[in-house]
């Protein structure tokens, strides 16, 4: 009984068998007339295959492809860095926005340490709060419990030096022209927290 | 200039591809546009449309969608640079975002017939040729045509690669994102059903003449 190579000649065609393989095919089919048909079959149907699959494209089909492709490359370079400036614009607002916005509610936190339900580190001795005027370390992230325990030094200081009129009125326009975030900061003591000194004095 | 990279885009291979050599002409292209210079971005276009374009073709099988293929083949290229890595072959890279820029086209359109255009292309190759051998031509073509009409995206894919654009078995697997095994499965199976094809004309009297 003689075992075909069918089913290797489509990978014998083009060279894909190991080397003993291939040289086992070809011996096949010096010896196997059925085969050998196969075989020339196959050969014959690649060359239709490359023949049928030249590129059909020109020289002018090329410059049509190059003229859109660039043409929208372009325009896209063009849009994209303003597109990115604005983009960081806005976000450097929003950062500045929300720093603000964290210090206000900071600063008016600040003023709630006697109260009882003021949130953050216990009080600091007033030996503790001598260190504040030391500088904090550098790239360590402590700057705001640090600048927290200055101005929890110089309660007195601090309530000197800010306006004591009306809530201070701070106002972001959106990029949304129908959308306005109006922030209102009450800078002096709240009156209950006032009292409980008072009380404790 | 380059939006977030598409590196998801990337990912569909199993490792990486081959280093090249530093004096990678295209990688040196690759560079200056990164670099900012969108002009070199066209050099790019000249030395490889010819080439995207006709495995677009081959793939598709369809010249129109072949050609908004290769283009947005290029778009990709364009806003994914960043995301290609500097010493792997830049023009593998790009095959790999061409094949599968085809594949996206070919699910959207769906099953498809034997390509329309397949006669058009025909007349200006057959014009030099005697009549009987350009009735023959037409047949061959028709029917090489219709064969790959039959095979899957995958089959068909791994035979252009493989056989078209003489890529190597290992080359063609990292394009294609499978093992050389499946390569070799999918050429194989592919060349078996086109000969099966075109032995219907070798078996008449005219055939078995390329």
């Amino acid at each position: 009984m003689t075992l075909h190579v069918l089913d290797q000649l489509p990978l014998w065609v083009e060279g894909d068998l190991g080397t003993s393989e291939q040289a086992a095919v070809e011996g096949h089919l010096a010896g196997c007339p059925a085969c050998r048909v196969a075989a020339e079959q196959l050969k014959t149907s690649q060359v239709w295959l490359r023949e049928a699959l030249a590129s059909p494209f020109n020289a002018s089909d090329q410059d049509r492809l190059r003229r859109k492709v660039l043409d929208q490359i372009r325009a896209e370079a063009a849009v994209k860095p303003s597109r990115r400036l604005a983009a960081r614009g806005g976000l450097l607002t929003a950062c500045a926005a929300s720093l603000l916005i964290a210090t206000l509610v900071w600063r008016q936190g600040g003023r709630h340490e006697d109260s009882p339900t003021a949130v953050g580190p216990p009080p600091a001795p007033p030996v503790a709060a001598r260190p504040t005027l030391e500088p904090p370390p550098v790239g360590h992230g402590l700057t705001t419990p640090s600048t927290r325990l200055q101005t929890r030094a110089t309660p007195i200081q601090e309530s000197a030096s800010p306006p004591t009129g009306g809530p201070t009125r701070i106002e972001f326009q959106t990029t949304d022209p129908t959308i306005r975030i109006i922030w209102l900061a009450q800078s002096g003591p709240l009156p209950d927290t006032h009292q409980t000194s008072e009380e404790k004095s | 200039m380059f939006p977030g990279s598409e590196a998801a885009l990337m990912e569909e291979g199993l490792s990486s591809l081959p280093t090249v050599p530093a004096d990678d002409p295209l990688e040196q292209l690759v560079r200056r546009i990164r670099a900012g210079e969108t002009d070199a971005f066209e050099l790019l276009l000249r030395r490889t449309e010819a080439r995207i374009l006709a495995l677009a073709w081959r793939i598709l099988g369809d010249r129109h969608l072949a050609e908004d293929a290769a283009q947005e083949t290029y778009l990709r290229v364009f806003r994914s640079l960043t995301s290609f890595r500097l010493g792997e072959p830049f023009e593998a890279w790009m095959l790999r975002i061409a094949v599968n820029v085809c594949y996206d086209l070919a699910r959207k359109r769906g099953p498809r017939s034997l390509p329309p255009e397949t006669l058009d292309v025909l007349e200006g190759d057959a014009a030099s040729m005697g009549a009987e051998e350009t009735v023959l031509f037409h047949q061959r073509r028709a029917l090489v045509q219709r064969a790959l009409s039959s095979l899957p995206h995958a089959e068909r894919a791994a035979l252009v690669l493989r056989d078209l654009e003489g890529l190597s078995t290992e080359e063609a697997a990292r394009i294609l994102g499978v093992r050389p095994v499946t390569i070799r499965s999918q050429v194989s199976s592919a060349r078996a059903k086109i000969r099966v094809f075109c032995s219907r004309l070798l078996n008449t009297p005219h055939g078995g003449r390329p």
